[in-house]
Order: structure tokens, then C-alpha cells, then sequence
């Protein structure tokens, strides 16, 4: 994965070729990072996975969220409706996402005995220390930017059509935001300048140990831990708990704390829940990217300080990755629909709960409600957090975090300057919509809404319209739970060309475009086929004919059987080939069952009577008596009682009178009760080659019977009544069979086994 | 319900959805409930109204089954609505109608598909996982197996569901009609014993109104119970109509072997379409030891003499009958464990133990 993104970002941007390991080492700066992480961390070692986890989640954390619709939807919006983008420089929150903050003492069990307390410090203090340090604010801006468009490139390989479209208007409503809004330009000037260093960041991150080292230490835990319901931790508030931090948050854009030691610690422990909160690694690394993005902007524009982290609530971690996305663009809405009266400061914040509050309310139901939210519920909950957040919040706070879930959409069209990055994301969403349903050609009622929703948000009454955007986002998130696009055409019901794709290889049977062959050699190679069969190397029917004489009179004479085998196979294979079916065929294949049941090959021998019966119900032959018969005899070599049990439904009273099928039905039942007596009987009288088809289940039956009978006679069993019995012919096979079971006879009469003492060896044998 | 609108019927599904009522949605979806047969309902394009009211990939899966019933298909659609993927299903199942051997496999790979999305569902919360599905997957796979006669596809199914953790919290329903595949499962394989105690659940969990679930237990537990020594009585086979049981029971209980060749030929037909023949056919074990055991009684003596079984079985028509024979069938008996005792070849006789010489039929095997 980490490949993929590699390649997804554009290579020209790609500056520092340096590997990110390195980089990381070049940065002093982390260096003190990391010991402040190690002091965090020590207090939780016990929750740090063994660094080998590392590299797996550092891939992963990389993966751009598949999220197909939300791509669509940045940008239509219209840009007025966004608040301004806070241009505001934030510490890079990723790293902060990947170090251990105590563990809020509310969490209910953790399962951390179950791992290992692995080198706590390994991992922060190891090769990969972070290179956040070092990076300036306008980095990070450029690194969501560039990150969403990688994670864009990557997600949308095939839709190529779709990026260009996006990029389009990603322009043009950067330049409409960048005009209007006041920081717009700033924005734009990151994204033209810092591309390349965000690129480089973000690769790095992407190599970040911590974030490997975290993901795998979190204890994964069988159910979502709802922020809300979690009491608060140590501190009271989220208010500037971070030491140092918030100056620079919040006032220059350009010296931004980055270090992650830096961060409030109630975020900390914000992250630590979120983590504590997943079940699969997968959750790791869905909650991992998305905590990434929402704290890096948090952290950016300052909310992160003043964030009441301990009230936030988890992101939603049951859904699957798509469900994450798939929430915000639906949250995109309403935020924007909130934006309304408010202006850009309220529902930053308030739209950010909306964020991850998916299940915050409490409800049990949270999480179905995600799948498929009612309308009304989720918007009227969305509004009252959004209240309760701008209460409480600052408004510039407030305003910033709201942000945070459009970038996640946003960042799969690839976002730019943070500003634009927003705008475009609501607005993207917008249009996706839009252009979603266009495509469709459904509901042009809700197109209509949507256009009219959009302006209607900007001017800050769209609630009215929030059902339809309610579905619309709802359906996106179930196209991505289900990692299906949305259709971009109109539902056609492929019912009647269902099985094309499996029917032009099945159903392509060769039957139905016969070729002929041409080929005049009477022998050939049997070679599996990989392709289509080329008529040059394929016998015609005519020359089969003499190929399987020639087959024929090789094996009467030398008795080869590998020969005869390949020789056989091909042939069967050229008929397959040329969709011969005919009663040559059915020859072909009793000539191959018998030779392979000569030698007792029965898997080939199996392979002729499946295909014999199927060939013998349109080419009725005069073995079919035989050939069914040697099929119950080995089912019952097969003990496969089931297949026996429907051989005997389609037995027609005409074929049972067939000396071959009525001596088999007679060995099966002697078989079956265990009569070995008559077993033995019929077996030395089995009719044409039936007894080599019972030779293969002989020792197993007989090994039974004489356990029978050594348990059951006392004290003595004369030799001659076992020969009998087990259908020896002469005595000194019978003997040879029995010394080879380890048998012993009586010294004075070695014509009598000692059962009893034999019935011990037999037995282990 | 029966006259609704197409219209009507779209938003009822798109409320069903959303409201969470699985079984209402799949009421909906099912064949077995009134709306199929309304034909303002048979839409033969359903896409564009479905498109209209419904999300993907809902819209997809009630066009298709809207096209169904116009295709007068039939198939249960019950929890369907958790399984997105079963609209494939539905449109095989319908394009089986025409071809069902071929058919069945492809329904079982789909099933398949299904399931194993459902039995990976590890991420959502015990409430609504996906796993609740996996049992009446794995009936439906089931279903399909036994017609198509793959047992042996059933193992890594009844493993997966004894590993789980749902097991015994799935709906009774869903457990009678597992227990019962099981059970059959494990009777064609031999074991009775684990045969008997699912067989068994099922029986006695299946709901008292389904009498033709009863009867289809019944058909399987009644020839383990017998090996297993449990007759059953008239009343019940009569209740059940299995009277073609009474004979072959009659016949084990008495000993009377000819009886039972009797019956079994009499009944062949349906006992083989039952897949039962072969079982039952191993109730001349049971029928030998009984009638033994008569031949014990009549002759009061713990050594029989071999020419007393002989002139017994003679009596019940066994043909090409000889001395040997007899040897061989009490050898089993004894290796079996029905008779404890010994033959003697040299005096040509059984001999039996003194005490308990024909132990109950339920603590042998």
C-alpha cells in the first residue's frame, strides 16, 4: 500500500528523495520529542506492541480511504457558505495520534494483559522517529492537501475522468474562496508553494513508527466507546492543557508547535480512547487516518487546545472505513446547513462533533443510525451538539473544527491550501451530489433540492432541504460500506446477462463452437490445456479411431501403462476439445476405465465413469450394466453411503436384473451387514473386471472380518475356515496374509490360530 | 397489501430500511407473502422506480425481486435484506428455474460468498453482525447440499458454526433446521450417536405446528433410534403418517427377519427417496440379534447349538444359507458387541455368557 501511495503522488513534487528514515533522523528536534513521548509513554507500556508491528501498520496508515462518492461531492458547494479556512498553523496532530497518553482511568476494561508489554519506548525511541518536528504549519496544510490527493489517485485509478473533473473545479473554487474569504490567499500560496515539502511530510508520516508502534498497541476492545459517555478524565477541560502550545497555535501561522509532546493532554488520551475503541486492525487504521487528518487540522487551527477532548466523541469505529467517510459528507451538510445563521465560527466546531457523533448522542442505536440515519434524528442531533460545541467552544475554534470531516472527503480529490480545501470539500460535496443523481438520472426532484440546497445553505435556511441530502449521503455511505461506487448509470437489471461473464467460460462449453482438428499423428502428448485448443494439434475423429487401436495393441502387448495412460488422456482430451460425444467416445472412455482399473488407477478410472455416466444418457450402451456396477462397487470402496444411496434411486428394475449391477447390489449389501462370508463369495465370483474394482477395498474388508472372527471363536480357528472365509484361493496367500497381520498358530496344531492371541496383534495392526 | 401501488410498495421498503425492520423488509421481499401476487407489482423493467425511491444496492435487489415476481420466480427472500449480495442469488435462482441441477451449485457459490462475508463480519457490534446471517446461510447451504449430495462440503460449515459463539443464540428456528441437516449428516456417516441427540433437538424444539418439519425429523430419527434400540410406537407413526415405519418396526422388535425384508421391499421406493434405505438396512443387525436372542430364550442353554440358528434363519427365508454362514453373522454379532460369547468350532457352537448374554441394545455401540 504504501507503493501505491508512493506512486499516486505526483512524482514531480516529490522533492526530497531522501528516504523518510533518514529524514527522520536528520531531525534533531524530534529527537526531544521523542523523550517527551517516551516520559508519556512509559506510564503505559504496557500498551506498546512489539516494534515487528511496526511496518504492517505503516503501510496501512497510508491507505486512502475508498471512498468513491465523497470525491464528487466537494465540489459544487457554493463557496460562500464556508467559513473562511483558518489559516491558523497547528503542531501535525498524526504523531500526537500515535503516542500513548495515560489511559483515561473511565475506560472500562482493557484488554491490555493480552499483549505483550512489548519495548514501550522501541517504539518512539527507535530508526523511525517522526519528523514532524520540523515541519511548519504551512507543511501541514500542504500535506493534507497532498495527501487527500494521493489518497484521490489512489482510490480512483480508473475514474480518471472524475479527478480531472474535480481538479477543474477544485481551481475555480479555489479561486472563488481565495478572493472572498480573507485567508484564501494564503491558502492558495501554500498550496502553490509548500506542495512539495507537504508531499515529502507526508511521506514521512507515513513511515512513522509511532504511528505502527500505536496502532497495534491499542487493545482492541469488542465494542465503540462513545465519547460522551465517557467521564472525563484528569483534566476538567480541553482548554490550553498543552503546555506551550496555544500561543502559537493560535496566533502566527507560521511557527506552530509541532511536537507532539506539545499537545493537550487530554487529546492524548482522546486519541488513546479512540484506539482503545477498535475492535480490528482495520478500525486501527480507519481511526488511525481519520484522527490524523481531524488533529492535524484541530491542532492547526488551534480548537485542539480548546477542545473539551474529554467530551469528544470517538469516531465511529464500528463502521467500516467507508462509514467514516461516508458520515461526512452527509456532516458536510449539515454543517453546512448550520453554517446558515451562524457564520463560519459555530459549526466548525459543531460540525466536527457531527464528525465522529455519529454515535455520540448516547444512543445504543448509534450505530445502525449510521447506516442508514434517519433524517430528522441525525439533524436534529447534529444541531443540538452543535449548540452545545459553540457554547462552549471559541468561536474561532469552533469554526476551524468544523472543518475537519469535509477534509476527510475533501481529501480524496486531493485537497490544496487548507482554505480551499475546505470550501472545495463542502462545496465538492454539493456538486458530487448533484452530479451523483444526475448521472443516475434519479430523483430529479432531488437534484433540484440539492441546487436549491446549496444556495439555500449559503444563505444559512438550508435545513429545509436536509432530507434529501440525508439520503444522499446515506447511500454513499452504504455504496462505500460496501465498497461498491455509487452507480453512475441508471439501474439496468443485469438478470438476463447475469451468467455472461461465467457463462463465456462455462457456458462456452465445446459444444458450442466445435473446432475440428487437423491434426493427422495417431499418437500425441498428453498436455494439460492453458489455452485455447489450436486445430493443428488436434486428431479428428477418424484418426482417434486408429489412435485408440494403436493405444489399444500397445497395452495388450507392452503393457505400459504410463504410455497407455497419456495416450488415452489425450485422446479423451481431443474429443472433449471437438465436442465429441458420441457412442466412439463412450468407447474411449470404458477402454480407459478399464485399463486404469487394470492397474488400479482409480482416480483416473473415477474420472471415466463420472464421464461415462454422464455419456452413456445419450449414448445408451451395452456396458452400461458393467460400467453402473463398477460405480456401486466403488462407492463402496468409497464408503460414500450418500452417492450409493441416489445410484440406488436411479437403478431401474431393467438394470438391477443385470448380472453385473445384481452381483454388485448383492456384494454391497453383504457389505454392508458385514457378511463376510458372502462378501468373499461374490467376490470370487465378480463378474468381468469387477473383482479389480473390489481388489482395492479387499484388504480393508478382510483385515475387518478377521477381526470378527479371531474375537469371536475360542479357542482355536482352523486356517482352512479363514481361507474360506476371507475368499483365499490357495492356502499360501492365505497364509502369507495372515503371518503379515502377525497371527500366531497353536505350536502343537499350526493348522489353528490362536485366536486369542492373534486377536491382539490383529487388532493393532 | 395485496393491491398496493408500486409506488406505495417502494416507500414501504425504503421505510423498512430505514427503520430497521428486517423482517418487515424482508416480508417484502419475500416470495411467500401476498404482494407478489399483485400484479401492479409484476413490473417487467422495475429499475427506473426502484432507482427512484431506493439506495444502492437496495434498488438493485428490489428491481430484481420486483422482476421476479413478474417472472413468477420463487425463492425465500427472509433476512435477505441483510445480505446485499443475495440479490445475485436472486437472479440466479431465477434464471435457474429452467436448468435447476446446474443451477443449485451456482446458488451455492453465491451462498457461499455470502456467507463468508457474513462469517468475516468481525468489526460490527454483536447486535447487528452479519454473523447472525450465517446460520440460515449455512441451512440454505445445506439444503442445497444434500440435494446435490455434497456432504462433504458441509464439515468446514458445521465447524465454523461450532466455533462460534453465537451457536446457541440463534434463532430456535434456525438451530432446529441446523440440527436437523447435521443430524442427517452425522446418521449418513455412521454416527449415530451425535446423529440421535441433534435429531433429536430438532425434534423436540421444531414448533408444534410444523408437522411437516415433525415428519421430516421423524424420518431420520426413527431409523437412528431403532439402531440404537428405541422402537417407535403406532401411535406416534400414525400420528406422523409413517405407517410404512410400523411394519419394519414390528419386524425389528419380533425378530421376524422375514417380515423386514418384507417391508423394506415394500417401502423401497420411498425409503431410498428418503435416503434412508441403507440405514434401515442395517436393522437386520439389530433383527438378527433379537432373533438370537429368541433362539437363546427357546433353548434355555448358554450353549447353542450353531444348527439352531441355521434352521431358524432358514425359517425366515434366508437364502443360500449355510453353517459358515451363521458363523459369520454371530461373529459379528459378538465383534459388534450384541452377544457376548464365543464360538466354538470345534463343537460348532455358541456360547454364550451367563450373564447378560444380549445386552441392551443402547449400551452397545
Amino acid at each position: 500500500m504504501a507503493a501505491k501511495a508512493t506512486q499516486a503522488t505526483p512524482a514531480t513534487n516529490w522533492s526530497y528523495g531522501a528516504s523518510p528514515d533518514g529524514q527522520a533522523h536528520e531531525n534533531p528536534e524530534w529527537e526531544k520529542a521523542r523523550q517527551a513521548l517516551a516520559s508519556i509513554t512509559k506510564s503505559q507500556g504496557s500498551n506498546k506492541a512489539p516494534p515487528a508491528n511496526r511496518t504492517p501498520a505503516e503501510v496501512k496508515c497510508d491507505d486512502p480511504p475508498p471512498v468513491p462518492g465523497l470525491d464528487d461531492q466537494s465540489s459544487n458547494y457554493p463557496p460562500q457558505a464556508q467559513p473562511p479556512a483558518p489559516a491558523i498553523p497547528q503542531p501535525p496532530p498524526s504523531p500526537t495520534n500515535l503516542e500513548k497518553p495515560p489511559l483515561p482511568p473511565s475506560i472500562p476494561p482493557l484488554p491490555n494483559s493480552q499483549y505483550p508489554p512489548a519495548p514501550a519506548q522501541s517504539a518512539y525511541n527507535g530508526p523511525n522517529s517522526m519528523p514532524y518536528q520540523s515541519v511548519d504549519p504551512n507543511h501541514m496544510r500542504v500535506y493534507n492537501h497532498n495527501q487527500g490527493r494521493s489518497n484521490y489517485g489512489q482510490g480512483f485509478h480508473a475514474q480518471n475522468p472524475y479527478q480531472q473533473h474535480q481538479q477543474q473545479q477544485q481551481q475555480q473554487q479555489q479561486g472563488q474562496y481565495g478572493q472572498g474569504l480573507g485567508r484564501g490567499g494564503d491558502v492558495n500560496k501554500n498550496k502553490n508553494n509548500q506542495k512539495p515539502v507537504g508531499q515529502q511530510l507526508w511521506h514521512r508520516m507515513k513511515q512513522s513508527p509511532a504511528a505502527g508502534a500505536v496502532k497495534f498497541n491499542i487493545p482492541k476492545r469488542p465494542y465503540v466507546m462513545t465519547g460522551p459517555n465517557l467521564p472525563p478524565v484528569e483534566q476538567p477541560s480541553g482548554l490550553n492543557l498543552s503546555p506551550g502550545s496555544p500561543a502559537g497555535a493560535n496566533t502566527a501561522s507560521g511557527a506552530a508547535p509541532m511536537r507532539p509532546q506539545d499537545w493537550p493532554q487530554a487529546m492524548k488520551e482522546y486519541v488513546q480512547r479512540c484506539f482503545t475503541a477498535c475492535e480490528t486492525e482495520d478500525d486501527k487504521d480507519r481511526t488511525e487516518k481519520v484522527l490524523k487528518e481531524v488533529l492535524q487540522d484541530r491542532l492547526k487551527d488551534g480548537s485542539a487546545y480548546t477542545i473539551d477532548w474529554n467530551r469528544e466523541a470517538l469516531p465511529e469505529l464500528k463502521a467500516k472505513q467507508s462509514r467514516w467517510e461516508a458520515v461526512p459528507s452527509q456532516r458536510t451538510l449539515d454543517s453546512a446547513i448550520s453554517r446558515g445563521g451562524r457564520g463560519g465560527g459555530g459549526h466548525r466546531l459543531g460540525h466536527y462533533r457531527n464528525v465522529f457523533s455519529q454515535r455520540s448522542p448516547s444512543s445504543s442505536s448509534s450505530r445502525s443510525s449510521s447506516r442508514s440515519p434517519s433524517p430528522s434524528h441525525s439533524r436534529h442531533r447534529d444541531r443540538s451538539q452543535r449548540h452545545r460545541r459553540s457554547d462552549s467552544g471559541s468561536q474561532s475554534d469552533s469554526s476551524i473544527s468544523s472543518d475537519l470531516r469535509p477534509q476527510l472527503s475533501r481529501r480524496q480529490k486531493g485537497g490544496r491550501g487548507r482554505g480551499g480545501d475546505r470550501e472545495r470539500g463542502r462545496g465538492g460535496g454539493e456538486r458530487g451530489r448533484g452530479r451523483g443523481k444526475a448521472n443516475r438520472g434519479r430523483r430529479n426532484a432531488d437534484d433540484g433540492n440539492a441546487g436549491v440546497g446549496g444556495k439555500k445553505r449559503k444563505g444559512g435556511n438550508a435545513g429545509l432541504d436536509f432530507h434529501d441530502p440525508m439520503r444522499e449521503a446515506k447511500k454513499q455511505s452504504r455504496a462505500q460500506r460496501f465498497h461498491k461506487q455509487l452507480r453512475s448509470e441508471p439501474l439496468v437489471l443485469s438478470i438476463n446477462s447475469l451468467d455472461l461473464p461465467n457463462g463465456t467460460q462455462e457456458g462456452l462449453s465445446w459444444e458450442d463452437c466445435p473446432i475440428v482438428g487437423t491434426c493427422q499423428d495417431i499418437t500425441k502428448i498428453y498436455l494439460r490445456l492453458t489455452c485455447a485448443p489450436d486445430p493443428a494439434t488436434v486428431r479428428p475423429v477418424h484418426v482417434l479411431r486408429k489412435s485408440i487401436q494403436a493405444v489399444k495393441l500397445h497395452w495388450k502387448t507392452h503393457h505400459d501403462y504410463t504410455y497407455a495412460c497419456e495416450q488415452m488422456k489425450s485422446i479423451r482430451q481431443d474429443l472433449t476439445v471437438q465436442g465429441v460425444r458420441t457412442e466412439f467416445t463412450v468407447e474411449v472412455y470404458e477402454c480407459h476405465a478399464r485399463i486404469a482399473l487394470e492397474k488400479g488407477d482409480h482416480e483416473e478410472f473415477n474420472q471415466c465413469q463420472t464421464q461415462l455416466k454422464a455419456l452413456y444418457k445419450d449414448n445408451p450402451s451395452e456396458n452400461l450394466g458393467e460400467f453402473t456396477a463398477y460405480r456401486l462397487l466403488y462407492y463402496i470402496f468409497t464408503k460414500n453411503s450418500g452417492d450409493l444411496t441416489t445410484e440406488l434411486v436411479y437403478l431401474t428394475p431393467a438394470l438391477r436384473e443385470d448380472s453385473c449391477v445384481s452381483h454388485a447390489l448383492s456384494l454391497r449389501a453383504a457389505w454392508a451387514l458385514g457378511n463376510y462370508n458372502r462378501f468373499f463369495k461374490l467376490y470370487l465370483c465378480a463378474p468381468r473386471m469387477a473383482s479389480y474394482l473390489i481388489d482395492k477395498f479387499l484388504d480393508r474388508e478382510r483385515k475387518i472380518a478377521l477381526r470378527a472372527m479371531l474375537k469371536t471363536f475360542r479357542p482355536d480357528l482352523p486356517v482352512q475356515n479363514v481361507q474360506s472365509a476371507l475368499g483365499f484361493t490357495c492356502l499360501d496367500t492365505c497364509l502369507a496374509y495372515l503371518a503379515g497381520l502377525g497371527v500366531t498358530y497353536y505350536p502343537s496344531d499350526p493348522s489353528k490360530i490362536d485366536c486369542k492371541a492373534s486377536s491382539a496383534a490383529v487388532a493393532a495392526s | 397489501m395485496a393491491h398496493i401501488t408500486i409506488n406505495q410498495y417502494l416507500q414501504q421498503v425504503y421505510e423498512a430500511l430505514d427503520n430497521h425492520e428486517g423482517s418487515f423488509c424482508a416480508e417484502l421481499l419475500s416470495f411467500k407473502h401476498p404482494h407478489v401476487a399483485n400484479p401492479r407489482l409484476q413490473l417487467p423493467n422495475p429499475e427506473d422506480k426502484c432507482q427512484q425511491v431506493l439506495e444502492p444496492p437496495y434498488d438493485e435487489m428490489v428491481a430484481a425481486h420486483l422482476r421476479c415476481t413478474s417472472a413468477a420466480a420463487n425463492h425465500d427472500f427472509i433476512e435477505a435484506y441483510k445480505f446485499q449480495t443475495l440479490v445475485a442469488e436472486q437472479q440466479l435462482l431465477k434464471k435457474g428455474k429452467g436448468q435447476p441441477g446446474d443451477m443449485l451449485e451456482k446458488a451455492a457459490e453465491q451462498l457461499m460468498s455470502c456467507f463468508r462475508v457474513c462469517a468475516s463480519d468481525n468489526r460490527a457490534g454483536l447486535d447487528d453482525s452479519k454473523k447472525w446471517g450465517m446460520l440460515f446461510l449455512i441451512n440454505q447451504l445445506f439444503k442445497i447440499y444434500f440435494k446435490i449430495n455434497k456432504l462433504h462440503l458441509c464439515k468446514p460449515l458445521i465447524r465454523a458454526i461450532d466455533s462460534s459463539t453465537l451457536k446457541d443464540e440463534y434463532s430456535m428456528a434456525q438451530r432446529v433446521t441446523y440440527k436437523y441437516y447435521v443430524g442427517r449428516k452425522a446418521m449418513f456417516d455412521s454416527d449415530f450417536k451425535p446423529a440421535e441427540e441433534c435429531l433429536s433437538f430438532s425434534f423436540q424444539h421444531c414448533h408444534r405446528s410444523s408437522q411437516k418439519n415433525k415428519r421430516m425429523i421423524l424420518i431420520y430419527l426413527l431409523p437412528v433410534k431403532m439402531l440404537l434400540g428405541h422402537m417407535p410406537t403406532l401411535q406416534l407413526l400414525r400420528k406422523y403418517d409413517l405407517m410404512q415405519f410400523a411394519d419394519v418396526t414390528k419386524a425389528v422388535r419380533e425378530g421376524n427377519l422375514l417380515l423386514l425384508t418384507e417391508a423394506l421391499a415394500r417401502h423401497e421406493t420411498f425409503f431410498i427417496r428418503c435416503g434412508i434405505f441403507l440405514i434401515l438396512e442395517k436393522l437386520k443387525i439389530i433383527t438378527y440379534r433379537n432373533l438370537f436372542k429368541t433362539v437363546y430364550q427357546l433353548l434355555r442353554s448358554h450353549q447353542l447349538p450353531l444348527e439352531a440358528f441355521l434352521v431358524c434363519l432358514r425359517m425366515m427365508k434366508v437364502d443360500g444359507l449355510d453353517l459358515d454362514e451363521v458363523q459369520c453373522l454371530l461373529a459379528n454379532l459378538i465383534y459388534m458387541g450384541h452377544i457376548k460369547g464365543y464360538i466354538s468350532h470345534q463343537h460348532q457352537k455358541l456360547v454364550v455368557s451367563k450373564q447378560n448374554p444380549f445386552p441392551p441394545l443402547s449400551s452397545v455401540s
